[in-house]
């Protein structure tokens, strides 16, 4: 069996990318449902906002994990209520500030904030927080992600949290201790306004901000160090063998690994396998061809499953497992 | 003798008012600075995430209240900052 789809440290963690149609979620689906026959607690959540994983399993799923056989559960998250309630939250926590803010008309922002690039984003990877802040409650987490693009910008966010966090936490450290020396000299200094007596916190303990500050890049390099872990996460790039899919794959493979996110497997989706010489398909043959040759050269070192092209579309278990046997290896249960 | 002792002390109250006036400058300095990182997807520079922000804001209306009076009652910035460089 394939050890990295395994857990090892704690619960295994398994990212299913690729461009979309190329048959990320029957692989996902086939893993999940391998890995749940073998013994392992397993849950598959999609976050790609066309769901189709209920289809694929035939049932019909919503944001809790559902048990579909022993030790195999399943959810989808739904992005847009997810959004919904990050704004209404958001929105919450901006009214609260706006009589204080009252020389920027604010009203007129809030109606924008729903279309502002990265909301998107930002409930993703919040959502996936959730589900990773209480992994050990399984073995083996599998996602089931939206097309390449939107995952890569969603696994790059917590390194650039973390970036900003560290950048702002300096920056109130500086403030803090810069009181501290003003009011060690002069003694503590008093405002008021509009006849409230109050003053600014100097120590990091008793400063919210602080105390904010260090929550956030506590919650985010959890993330982050669950993510860039090879011994708990591996990303599984599911491809069709088109010179398309090859470059967004090859892309993709490159930005994982600036940002230390290991890729571990690809799983060659559709392989055409001729048993007759069809000259219709001689074309699509040599490009099969090539992008086959292409692989083995651009992803050395790296895994791959070839998949053939089945007669039929793989639907229901029995083709779930089977070709959740071909991707995991090893022996059937 | 006592007359020394007080010009002594009258210098080294001159020193630490000069001092903590450089203190005093850049902290409110950085605190504009963090409050406008934060708030800068008013102003166009891009923002931190929108999550880090909006926990951060409501800790912040103290001090933005303060930053305020500040603005209100500031009235030549240049002149402060002439004045800190001994600039006549």
């Amino acid at each position: 069996m394939r050890e990295y789809l395994l857990p090892k440290e704690g619960f295994r963690v398994l990212f299913i990318i690729g461009k979309g149609g190329v048959g990320k979620t029957t692989t996902s689906a086939s893993i999940a449902l391998g890995l749940a026959e073998r013994g392992y607690k397993t849950l598959i959540v999609s976050l790609d906002p066309a769901h189709n994983l209920g289809d694929v399993l035939m049932v019909k799923l919503d944001d809790k994990p559902k048990k579909i056989t022993e030790n195999l559960y399943a959810s989808e998250l739904d992005m847009e209520k997810l959004i919904k309630a990050y704004l209404k939250h958001l929105e919450k926590n901006l009214k609260n500030m706006y009589r204080y803010l009252t020389v920027i008309n604010l009203e007129k922002y809030f109606e924008v904030l729903s279309y502002s690039p990265g909301i998107e984003e930002y409930a993703t990877l919040e959502a996936i927080r959730g589900i990773l802040a209480k992994g050990d409650e399984w073995d083996v987490i599998v996602f089931d992600t939206p097309p390449t693009g939107l995952t890569l910008r969603v696994l790059a966010l917590p390194r650039i949290s973390l970036i900003w966090a560290d950048k702002l936490i300096e920056i109130r450290r500086k403030i803090l201790q810069r009181r501290r020396a003003i009011a060690k000299i002069k003694g503590e200094e008093e405002y008021e306004i509009e006849g409230e007596k109050f003053k600014l916190p100097k120590e990091e303990t008793e400063d919210p901000v602080m105390r904010e500050l260090l929550q956030y890049r506590e919650e985010v390099e959890f993330v982050e160090k669950v993510v860039t872990n090879g011994d708990k996460t591996s990303v599984i790039a599911v491809m069709n063998p088109e010179m398309l899919p090859f470059y967004e794959t090859e892309r993709a493979y490159k930005s994982l690994r600036k940002f230390g996110i290991p890729l571990r497997l690809i799983v060659l989706n559709k392989v055409i396998q001729l048993s007759v010489d069809v000259p219709e398909l001689k074309v699509k043959m040599e490009a099969q061809e090539r992008v086959l040759k292409e692989i083995e050269r651009a992803f050395k070192g790296i895994d791959v499953v070839k998949l053939p092209m089945f007669p039929e579309e793989p639907r229901g278990v029995d083709w779930l497992r089977k070709i959740g046997g071909m991707i995991l290896g090893g022996e059937n249960p | 003798m006592q007359k020394i002792k007080d010009f002594l002390k009258g210098f080294g109250e001159a020193f630490r008012h000069q001092s903590t006036e450089y203190i005093e400058f850049e902290l409110r300095e950085l605190e504009n600075v963090f409050a406008l990182i934060l708030m800068g997807s008013f102003i166009g520079i891009p923002s931190p995430p929108t999550t880090l922000v909006m926990r951060l804001m409501p800790h912040m209306v103290k001090e933005i209240r303060v930053m305020e009076s500040r603005a209100i009652n500031l009235d030549d910035v240049f002149a402060e900052v002439a004045g800190m460089f001994d600039i006549d």
